[in-house]
């Protein structure tokens, strides 16, 4: 027996972390797109200033 | 819904019926409350008013028909398969600042009741610690040995804590998964108050074996252990009427079912290729980590073409619940910042039109009771902006026209009201009493009398936690941030000074509300006081239902005959009393 109450007897995080590990087998959780960017063109093309795009007369 | 989601002509048929029959409550309630409006002169608050009505009355008869639609169907009888399990499966326990004691203890139970089928060696633990409480930290592994020695459960119950918080709930799944997902076909998510017998986690493991494209499976866990009054009445709602409202539910989501978080199984593969969540652009509470991420990943799932489903006939699925009205409203809280950062989902790329309905709903769940506050308040104000009454509207008549009074329209209004709240409920009695499953509610006469109580309960509690979900909202919008508090459980009796310090700005609220009513329209003060009354007794009524229960009534089946995992619990508990840090050397 151990007396946990005096964990001087021996290191319990290390105990804890050796006989709780984890199996080692990673799996790949790729990030999920959710948010959708405001797209170029319907209605956020009417929203767009268009000062500085206009067409130059002449050459 | 059961062993296979239903066919989808029968989902659209009880989608469009509950929806029109929803849509039809609310304008019938819209026209009847505009007709009462326009008695005394028509004016822009009647419209206002008349459009809330629409909305509040919409949402009521969306649950009445939900309902409805689950008293039409029967949980099928599903042929268990007796044959042996090949797949191995993780049982997840997340814990944030949990009692390990009562945690582990649940633990212990679970794998001696897997043990009991004889796969115990099918199925292992691992409990998944993002505790920032270093004493509770140090406990946790502590409890871990022992409960290693006592389960002889070396390789099989596994233990990790987090450096960081990353992700919270969700992260922390996410940590497990890119770990030690490739070792498990299936993972079981709990909580860290969730309880299940290991039959039902084998009878789930076969399920999903049985439905190659089914991602998850969600059981619908019943409330355990309330002692008090609040506790009480809310096990017993949610194990008397959320089985019914669980089947209409699901009679509508067809392939996208609901996940709610835990006492549910998910195959692994699928959870990790279509549920790794980012974070949402901009700042919390509608940016950052997303917070309700189980309604995201049931809808993530859906997108990538996994079947998501409830199975209600699935017994033996437990959690625990706040004890009183205030553990309840910070939950809540929680609840309801997530739910109102689903608006930032609503439009996410590719989601099933029933993900983003349910998504709203979530919304509107928070959302609705506002409707009411604003009903009331534009009630309470509408004398002042209404146009004086003309006696004489028509030309060159000489004698006045009394305007006929329209109260029995507004009376007919409140009744159908009431009636979409109280209905339903009724109707599940008498279903239950047909159906013989009154039994594990104390027989046909005390599941009425519960159900009875229960209903003037929840009308006392109604506008308190309608005032709780409207600050919660308030404060979602003003951009308050609630944070990840642990959850308060066990005992939750409140002193009355410790109610008043949560409530007394309700007490406020519905003197002011009953003030106002008296000056400006004191002919509707008798239809504020079953609202403001409840109000000004907050404090009473919330220390008040936190008192342990002693009544008969309430009566749910775990109460009369514990479940089989439940006693395990109580022996493991018994048999962990007496240790005092002492455990055997591994």
């Amino acid at each position: 027996m151990m007396d946990l109450a005096k964990p001087d007897q021996f290191d319990l995080d290390r105990l804890a972390e050796e006989l709780g590990a984890l199996p080692d087998a990673p799996l790949a959780m790729p990030v999920q797109r959710v948010e959708t960017p405001p797209q170029p063109g319907g209605f956020w093309a009417l929203l767009r200033p268009r000062f500085g795009r206009m067409g130059k007369a002449g050459h | 819904m059961g062993a296979a989601a239903a066919p989808d002509s029968r989902v659209y048929v009880t989608r469009t019926l509950t929806l029109t029959a929803s849509l039809l409550a609310a304008g019938l309630g819209f026209i009847v409350f505009l007709q009462f409006g326009a008695s005394d002169g028509f004016d822009a608050f009647d419209v206002l008013r008349a459009v809330l009505i629409f909305a509040s009355t919409f949402w009521l008869a969306w649950g009445a028909f939900t309902a409805l639609a689950g008293l039409t169907s029967r949980p099928p009888t599903v042929p268990r398969d007796p044959g042996p399990i090949r797949a191995m499966t993780a049982v997840l326990v997340p814990v944030y600042n949990e009692d390990p004691v009562a945690t582990f203890a649940r633990i212990a139970a679970m794998d001696a009741s897997l043990r009991a089928t004889g796969f115990g060696d099918r199925f292992h633990f691992a409990i998944l610690s993002d505790t920032r409480n270093d004493d509770v930290a140090a406990r946790e592994r502590i409890w871990f040995l022992r409960l290693l020695a006592d389960t002889h459960a070396e390789g099989r119950i596994f233990y990790r804590r987090r450096t960081n918080n990353k992700g919270r709930k969700a992260g922390n799944i996410e940590d497990f998964i890119k770990r030690a997902g490739a070792a498990y076909r299936y993972a079981i998510i709990l909580d860290a108050d969730s309880l299940m017998e290991g039959a039902t986690m084998v009878e789930m493991v076969r399920r999903m074996e049985a439905a190659p494209d089914l991602g998850l499976l969600q059981t619908l866990p019943t409330i355990i252990r309330a002692k008090s009054r609040f506790g009480r009445t809310m096990q017993f709602a949610g194990a008397f009427y959320s089985p019914i409202f669980a089947r209409g539910l699901a009679m509508m989501q067809g392939r996208t079912g609901p996940f709610w978080g835990h006492n549910a199984i998910v195959r692994m593969n699928a959870f990790a290729e279509s549920c790794g969540l980012p974070e949402l652009s901009g700042r919390p509470p509608f940016g950052g980590h997303i917070l309700s991420h189980d309604y995201v990943e049931a809808a993530l799932l859906a997108r990538a073409g996994w079947t998501v489903r409830v199975d209600d006939d699935l017994t033996g699925s437990y959690e625990e619940a706040p004890e009183n009205i205030i553990d309840h409203a910070k939950r809540d809280r929680r609840w309801c910042q997530g739910n109102l950062q689903h608006a930032r989902l609503l439009l996410a790329p590719g989601l099933k039109p029933w993900s983003r309905f349910v998504f709203l709903q979530g919304i509107l769940a928070y959302i609705a009771p506002g409707f009411w506050l604003a009903f009331l308040a534009a009630s309470i104000a509408a004398p002042l902006f209404a146009p004086p009454i003309d006696y004489f509207p028509i030309e060159y008549w000489p004698f006045p026209v009394i305007p006929v009074s329209q109260v029995s329209k507004a009376l007919g209004l409140a009744v159908g009201i009431v009636g979409l709240l109280f209905l339903p409920k009724l109707l599940i009695v008498l279903d239950a009493a047909l159906r013989n499953r009154t039994r594990s509610f104390g027989g046909s006469l005390r599941a009425l009398q519960s159900t009875l109580a229960e209903l003037l309960f929840s009308s006392l509690t109604a506008p308190i936690f309608l005032m709780f979900q409207t600050r919660s909202v308030l404060q979602v919008l003003r951009g308050a941030d609630g944070g990840w508090p642990a959850q308060t459980r066990g005992d939750g009796t409140l002193s009355l000074s410790d109610a008043w310090a949560a409530s007394h700005w309700i007490v406020t609220t519905g003197g002011i509300v009953l003030v106002m009513a008296q000056l400006l329209s004191p002919q509707l003060v008798p239809w504020l006081l079953p609202v403001a009354l409840p109000m000004a007794l907050a404090p009473v009524i919330i220390a008040w239902s936190s008192r342990p229960s002693r009544t008969g009534l309430f009566t749910i089946g775990t109460e009369i005959t514990a479940a089989p995992v439940m006693q395990l619990h109580d022996r493991v508990l018994r048999r962990w009393e007496g240790f005092d840090a002492t455990v055997d050397a591994a």
